[in-house]
């Protein structure tokens, strides 16, 4: 079937051209003003290093890798978000600690090693949703360079310390140690 | 004036006439690049956006932008000066200068002031005294020069884009040559005389605007025309021909051309002026005085420049039959009416 196109009568004023020509102008001229009056902070345009944009609730950015009060590290090496991973971007190794604080409970495992490879990373939020322990969240980062591939290898300190500016917190760089000794050097004693 | 000389070891009238050199080839160039930040930031603001902002000089301050100009400059400079081994090389660096040439000269027959005296001499504020027997034919020659510039550099570069935009501009250029030059003549008719001096001075009281209402507006279409802004912007149609007969040139021959278009536009502008809006005649004031003179022209001609950027970023570009057939069958019926309607005015004694 064709299509019909509607044929569209312009009225005398409009078959001049200069009538919705000023029309036309005095949009663009409206426009031109509003913009000119509007201070930089309501418009459009986000003046990049200066002004920063607000990333909606659910973005998923840059991980963190989430730590307790006393800055031990939640994740417990379970692989499940390497497992979940579907770019395979998460390293881990474990390796066990004792710690019998009252957040931790237990001996346990924890990354010795935990490395995701942001070159890799989709950063489609699976890793987040696998964790049982809530140890990695996604946030709202963007600013993700680096100068080689090496460099966008990030691992447990890096993960566990790219909020903590934001954040207020302290940057780690060991796990702290046992508050209690370990139920293995009390066996052995 | 005349102290000034003596220092120099100058007659008086050649001082004037190098000051007037300068002034007339420095001012439409300086006000041209001025204009290519204005129609940026222009653009942008009517686009809801912001422009170039963050050139800064020596890093710090931006002065909203104007250090752009001297980027842009510095950066035409230092690109590599490419010639395609296709080109004609003679024309196709004679072309840049042949786009510029007529767009500065345009401007040395526009009084931008009030004639003044000073020591018993008359100083005229144009480059060309009146009563040189070429008076606005001259810009109107030299303008139609410029379709010369546009066609070798289309014609050189030896490539099918170039030489369609070519090709169209100089068929456009031609085609509203004839409405824009029957709308001068009924200037030239009612002023009685076709020097700029004489044509400001019929303007005392009642610029010609007013009365000529239709030959301003198929006047200014044809300038629009002329210098190959928007909507006519045929020469270089970016979504049809790349960029038209600027497609093979580069660094400073390509801001050479680009610049022409913009000095072009500064002439055009001061045409209108002369013409249509009285030169530097200020409105309830009879004689203004130099400064004031100058001033109420400088003003009035940034006034059309802007209209220029803001046409340009109002319309959307004619298709090519339409262009034609606007020229043709509405401009050129436009301004022949217009002359006739004058001419039986004033055979009837209006």
């Amino acid at each position: 079937m064709a299509i019909l196109i509607k044929q569209v009568e312009l009225s005398w004023l409009d078959r001049t051209y200069v009538w919705p020509i000023l029309k036309g102008m005095a949009i663009t001229l409206g426009h031109f003003f509003r913009q000119l009056f509007t201070p930089t902070a309501k418009r459009f345009t986000i003046q990049y290093p200066e002004m920063k944009k607000e990333m909606p609730e659910g973005y998923r950015g840059l991980h963190e890798l989430k730590r307790f009060e006393d800055g031990s590290v939640k994740c417990v090496a379970c692989f499940m978000c390497a497992e979940a991973c579907p770019a395979r971007c998460i390293t881990i190794e474990a390796e066990e600690f004792s710690d019998l604080n009252l957040t931790q409970g237990f001996e346990e495992k924890r990354p010795k090693r935990f490395e995701i490879d942001l070159l890799r990373c989709i950063f489609c939020g699976m890793c987040e949703e696998a964790c049982p322990k809530d140890a990695i969240w996604l946030r709202k980062d963007y600013e993700l360079v680096g100068v080689d591939r090496e460099g966008m290898r990030y691992g447990k300190w890096d993960l566990l310390n790219t909020y903590a500016g934001l954040d207020g917190k302290p940057v780690l760089t060991t796990d702290p140690k046992p508050s209690t000794p370990s139920r293995k050097e009390v066996a052995c004693s | 004036m005349p102290t000034l000389a003596h220092l120099l070891h100058l007659s008086p009238e050649t001082l004037w006439m190098v000051a007037k050199v300068l002034i007339v080839f420095g001012g439409p160039f300086t006000l041209a690049s001025l204009l290519t930040w204005v129609e940026r930031r222009g653009a942008a603001m009517i686009q809801d956006r912001i422009g170039p902002n963050r050139a800064a000089l020596f890093g710090k301050w931006r002065l909203l932008g104007l250090p752009q100009i001297a980027a842009d400059g510095i950066k035409a400079f230092l690109k590599e000066d490419l010639v395609p081994p296709h080109v004609n090389k003679l024309v196709f660096w004679v072309a840049p200068l042949l786009t510029f040439l007529p767009a500065v000269m345009g401007f040395a027959i526009i009084p931008f002031g009030q004639s003044f005296v000073s020591g018993g001499q008359t100083y005229h504020l144009s480059l060309l005294d009146p009563g040189n027997g070429m008076g606005m034919l001259y810009p109107l020659a030299i303008g139609s020069m410029a379709v010369y510039g546009v066609l070798t550099a289309a014609w050189s570069s030896n490539n099918k884009w170039s030489i369609l935009g070519g090709m169209r501009a100089s068929a456009q250029m031609v085609s509203y040559e004839i409405g824009m030059s029957l709308a001068v003549i009924t200037v030239f008719m009612r002023a009685g005389a076709y020097d700029p001096h004489l044509i400001i001075q019929a303007q005392l009281g009642l610029w010609n605007v007013l009365p000529q209402f239709l030959g301003f507006l198929v006047f200014t279409t044809c300038m629009f025309a002329e210098t190959n802004r928007l909507p006519f912007d045929f020469a270089e149609g970016e979504a049809e021909i790349v960029a038209g007969y600027l497609t093979e040139y580069g660094s400073m021959k390509f801001a050479l051309m680009y610049l022409s278009e913009y000095v072009h536009m500064v002439t055009a502008s001061a045409l209108i002026v002369t013409l249509y809006f009285g030169g530097w005649r200020v409105p309830f004031v009879a004689d203004p005085g130099v400064w004031l003179s100058v001033l109420a022209f400088v003003i009035k001609l940034l006034c059309f420049c802007w209209l220029f950027i803001w046409i340009r970023w109002t319309l959307p570009r004619f298709r090519y039959d339409q262009l034609m057939k606007f020229g043709w069958k509405v401009m050129l019926p436009l301004s022949m009416a217009n002359f006739l309607i004058h001419a039986f005015l004033m055979f009837k004694g209006a």
